[in-house]
This record gives C-alpha cells, sequence and structure tokens, in this order.
C-alpha cells in the first residue's frame, strides 16, 4: 500500500505547530512554537495576543515542518487541522491557513478534535495499547474520564463539575506565588515539601461515580495558605505537595475503578498534566498490583503538538471522512 | 496579470479574480454567516466558474487592515496558506485604501470610515488620483469627533465630502448635522469595501513589483490588544 504523509496544524491555544506523519504512526517532523514567555507576563493565555502570534508564525512553522520531514508540499496526501476545542481566534488562524494550503494543493481537508488528538499521542508512541481501555484526559481545559471502544468510539464516564485539573493547578500556582504555567511550577515545588503533613480533602472520592470537582480543593488550599499564615508558620513547599497529591490521588483512583467496573487491561492518560511526574509514577504503582496497563505520551507530546492532529487524522482520511471548505471552529467541545 | 483578492477585514466577506483592468468574478457577501464558513467555499467557487486553478494566478491579494482582528487574520491566513501552496507572491492592500477606491476621479474629500467598536473608527482621508486614491491621512484611529476635526481641517472651501464605510453608517445622524450639505454619502454597492476594487489596486501593486513577504506579513491592527494595553499602562 502507497505510504500516506499528513500534515497537522495545531494552533487551539498558545502552540504554533505542525507536523507530518506518515502513515499516523512516524513522526517525520513535530514544529512547536509556543509562546509560554509572551504569556508569562500577563499571568495567563491572553486569546488575541495568541492569535496575533499565531498569524506572524504559521507560515515559518508549516515551512519548517516541511523542510524537517524533507518533504515538499506537493509530498503531502492531507492537511488536518485543529477545529476545537480552544481559543476561537486562535482556532481560526489555523484552519483558515490549512484551508488555503488544503485548496491550493487539492489535497481534502481532515478536522481533528483537539483532545481526540491528545488521546491518540499514547497511539502514536505506543503499539501494545489493548482496547477497549479507560482513558484520562487531564489539561488546562478539561477533566474527563472517558471509556474507549476503539480509536473512534467514546464513551464519557465522567468529567469535572468545575475547574478543569491543569485549571486548578495554575489558579493554586498563581495564589501560592509559584507562577505560570502552574503544572510545572508546582511540580516542582512540591519535590522540595512533603505531601500528608497538611491534610486537604480528597474531594468526590468517596462517591462512586466518575465526577469530579477541584474548586473546593483550590479554596481548601488558599484557605488553609491564610491559617498557616496568621499562625506565622507557613510551609509553602509541604501546602504544595499536598495540593497536588490531594488532586492526583482523586484522578488515579477513580481511573482505576473505571478501569476495574468495565474490566478493561489499559489506562491512558492524555493531556497537559499527564506530563506530571507524580501523576505518572502514582498510576503506575496503585495499576501494577491490579493488573492494569498504564500508557501516556512522552514529555513532549503530552503538551500541545501537531503531531497527535496528523496521526489522528490518518483514521478519517482512510475513511474518507473529509471536511467541508465551510469547515468552521468551535470553542467548546461539541461531542466527543 | 491574473489576481485572487480576498477581503475580509469588516462584516463583507469579499472575493474577486481580475485579470489586468478586468474583473472576471466577484462576490460580495453581507449577511450572517462568519468568514470562516463562507470564505473558502466562496473561493472554490469563483475559481472553478472561471476554469482557473491556485497555479493558474500570478498573485494573491489580501486586505490587512485595519478591520476586525478575527477578520483580518482569517483572509491573511488562508492567503498566506494558497500562495505557499502554490509558491505565489502575495499583494497587500489597505483595507481603507481598498474602500476609498469605490470613489473614482472626484473632487471631493473622500473620508473612509471603519468602525472600530468603542467609540471609535479606523480612517483615512484621501484625494482622487490617476491611479486610484490617494492618501492624505492613513490609518487613523479616533473617535466620530476627532474625525471631524481631522475633516475640517482637510475640506477646502467649497469642497464636498464623501464619507464611506461601515463607520459612516454607524455615526450618520452625528456627521449629517456636522457637516449638512457639505456632506454626500456613497450608495449601498460603494459603501463597503470591494474585493473587486482590492484586485484592481492589487494589479498596480504588482506591476511596480510590489510585493509582500508571506511568512511575515501581518494585520495592521492599528491597536494594540486590550492587554498589551494594559500591561503598557502598568495595570496588570
Ligand atoms: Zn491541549
Amino acid at each position: 500500500m502507497k505510504d500516506i504523509y499528513i500534515l497537522g496544524i495545531e494552533t487551539s491555544c498558545d502552540e504554533t505547530a505542525a507536523s507530518v506523519v506518515k502513515n499516523g504512526r512516524q513522526i517525520l517532523s513535530n514544529v512547536i512554537n509556543s509562546q509560554v514567555k509572551i504569556h508569562a507576563q500577563f499571568g495567563g493565555v491572553v486569546p488575541e495576543v495568541a492569535s496575533r502570534k499565531h498569524i506572524e508564525n504559521i507560515a515559518l512553522v508549516v515551512d519548517q515542518a516541511f523542510s524537517d520531514a524533507g518533504l515538499e508540499y506537493a509530498d503531502i496526501d492531507a492537511i488536518a487541522v485543529t477545529n476545537e476545542p480552544g481559543l476561537i481566534g486562535a482556532l481560526l488562524v489555523g484552519l483558515s491557513f490549512a484551508k488555503g494550503l488544503a485548496w491550493a494543493l487539492e489535497r481534502p481537508l481532515l478536522a481533528v478534535n483537539h483532545l481526540h488528538g491528545h488521546i491518540y499521542a499514547n497511539i502514536l508512541e505506543h503499539e501494545d495499547i489493548e482496547f477497549p481501555a479507560v482513558c484520562l484526559v487531564v489539561s488546562g481545559g478539561h477533566t474527563n474520564l472517558l471509556l474507549m471502544e476503539d480509536i473512534n468510539n467514546y464513551q464519557v464516564l465522567g468529567a469535572s463539575r468545575d475547574d478543569a485539573a491543569g485549571e486548578a493547578f495554575d489558579k493554586v500556582a498563581r495564589f501560592l506565588g509559584l507562577g505560570y504555567p502552574g503544572g510545572p511550577a508546582i511540580q516542582k515545588a512540591a519535590q522540595k515539601g512533603q505531601a500528608g503533613k497538611i491534610k486537604l480533602p480528597r474531594v468526590f472520592l468517596d462517591r462512586h461515580d466518575y465526577e469530579f470537582s477541584f474548586s473546593g480543593l483550590k479554596t481548601a488550599t488558599m484557605n488553609m495558605k491564610k491559617k498557616m499564615e496568621q499562625a506565622g508558620e507557613l510551609q509553602l513547599w509541604d501546602l504544595a505537595a499536598e495540593f497536588q497529591q490531594a488532586l492526583i490521588e482523586v484522578l488515579v483512583e477513580k481511573s482505576l475503578q473505571a478501569a476495574r467496573q468495565y474490566e478493561v487491561k489499559s489506562v491512558l492518560m492524555a493531556g497537559g498534566v499527564a506530563a506530571n511526574q507524580q501523576l505518572r509514577s502514582l498510576m503506575e504503582e496503585r495499576a501494577q498490583s491490579q493488573n492494569i496497563k498504564v500508557f501516556y505520551p512522552s514529555l513532549g507530546l503530552c503538551t500541545d503538538n501537531a503531531a497527535m492532529i496528523a496521526g489522528r487524522a490518518y483514521h478519517d482520511y482512510i475513511r474518507k471522512s473529509y471536511a467541508p471548505w465551510s469547515l468552521n471552529a468551535y470553542p467548546s467541545l461539541s461531542s466527543w | 496579470m491574473l489576481i485572487l483578492a480576498v477581503d475580509s477585514s469588516t462584516p463583507v466577506a469579499g472575493v474577486a479574480l481580475v485579470e489586468d483592468h478586468r474583473v472576471l468574478n466577484e462576490s460580495f457577501i453581507n449577511y450572517k454567516k462568519t468568514h470562516s464558513e463562507t470564505l473558502l467555499p466562496t473561493i472554490d467557487r469563483i475559481m472553478r466558474e472561471c476554469d482557473c486553478k491556485a497555479a493558474d494566478l500570478d498573485a494573491l491579494a489580501v486586505t490587512v487592515g485595519p478591520g476586525s482582528f478575527t477578520g483580518l487574520r482569517i483572509g491573511m491566513a488562508t492567503v498566506k496558506g494558497m500562495a505557499m501552496a502554490v509558491n505565489k507572491p502575495v499583494v497587500a492592500l489597505s483595507t481603507l485604501d481598498t474602500l476609498a477606491a469605490n470613489v473614482w476621479a472626484s473632487e471631493a474629500l473622500i473620508g473612509a470610515l471603519l468602525d472600530a467598536r468603542k467609540n471609535e473608527l479606523y480612517y483615512g482621508f484621501y484625494r482622487s488620483g490617476d491611479q486610484g486614491p490617494e492618501a492624505l491621512l492613513k490609518d487613523m484611529i479616533g473617535s466620530p469627533q476627532d474625525m471631524v476635526s481631522q475633516a475640517r481641517q482637510l475640506l477646502e472651501t467649497g469642497q464636498r465630502l464623501i464619507l464611506l464605510g461601515d463607520g459612516y453608517y454607524r455615526y450618520s445622524a452625528y456627521f449629517e448635522e456636522e457637516f449638512k450639505e457639505e456632506l454626500k454619502a456613497m450608495p449601498g454597492h460603494l459603501s463597503l469595501p470591494r474585493a473587486a476594487a482590492a484586485g484592481i489596486l492589487a494589479v498596480n501593486k504588482a506591476r511596480m513589483g510590489v510585493f509582500e513577504d508571506p511568512y511575515r506579513l501581518r494585520p495592521v491592527y492599528i491597536r494594540l490588544s486590550e492587554a498589551e494595553y494594559r500591561l503598557g499602562k502598568g495595570e496588570m
């Protein structure tokens, strides 16, 4: 069979990314232009600033993806682009560029759900995933527990009622004065402290469903900080460690509970928060005794990238599930 | 010289295919749907109707602002993608120049006004030249009152003032009150930016070899983003 080369474009948040993936598996190039330093001065991603950077960077990033892959534009079989969910203005830059490119090259356009992309990052790197699988999607915008029959069928088991896991990391990091982005900042601070010395709640862990809530934990962390400050004994590192542990334990326990209930052998993790070292090791540690295999992408593929988009799109290309030229972008998730 | 011109800087989505002085096909859509939904299907239709492919073009043209930030980026990203696919040069046009080109060979002072929201206008003043509009004051932003006082300074005695653009409609009552008989508005088919005008202006620019680097091209926003503005004022 002929090899299929797909260009992926991803601009849903603050990374301008492009990648060429061969046959839905082999990453030939993976270019990421991160704006994280620019947004750090604002304390978070500013949508208009992100969109402005995307339009400046998009052509260079795509060109680089082709040259890194050693391919000419005409060598590409299809162009895939993230069209939901994300910052609408940011998504529209990548989408419009992808449309112009695909139309002029006379190649099909493929629409990719950003979260399907994050999940697919696992499939790009691991060949031994058994389906059905339970998948934990944890990022700045989403916290979902899913049951996947195969790579095209998702059943939502539960979601966060309030803040997404990554959002809780960002907010607490800001409140503790640890900086932005919050995930890496808290992970670093937590390494200097010890969880368990201070006690924070494991919200919803006693419930036998797959719902999450992180805003209560956030508030409890903030109150604890104030209390400790008033007593003149703020242990910032221990507080960061306990916050991280409290959040992660809930994620791990609920994921494994779902794996047991649905009798699956694989648990996948996806999204930016899946880069958290403590989450990875705790999930593996507790899954091992239950004979469940844990999968997560390498660090570089946990955060936003276009290889996961190009990879995911391969399966739509094979099914000839092409997007129309009228394809639009959407800020929130329309469906799984 | 075959040029495809795209304008999505205002609520209008415009696409035109222009060959030298001839407009071969033009679409002007000022109705509900978003640019993201309409632009590429329109480009596809116009090119098909003229049996043209991207590779047949000599250049692509796009209006680069001022205008709606998102709208500008949709048009520009589309054009960048097309230009890179077939390795064709890009001609950039000011939205206000394009709008002013709806008036040709007039003695009047021409004011092109775009609604910039927040009670402001993007505007420029022009006079008719041999090759189309010549800018007297370019890419301004200010209140309708600012614009009126600048128009007064430029207006010569007995000269008419032509105002056009969606910024005119927004404040038409105020302008009529201010300028009375001096003022002339443009009819509906000439009051908003036309991709055909962008195409015609682009042919002139392309003939003079005035192209943009598609890698570096960015919109002319005039305004800082809200966040940059507040950061500059030390409010964040
Ligand atoms: Zn993401």
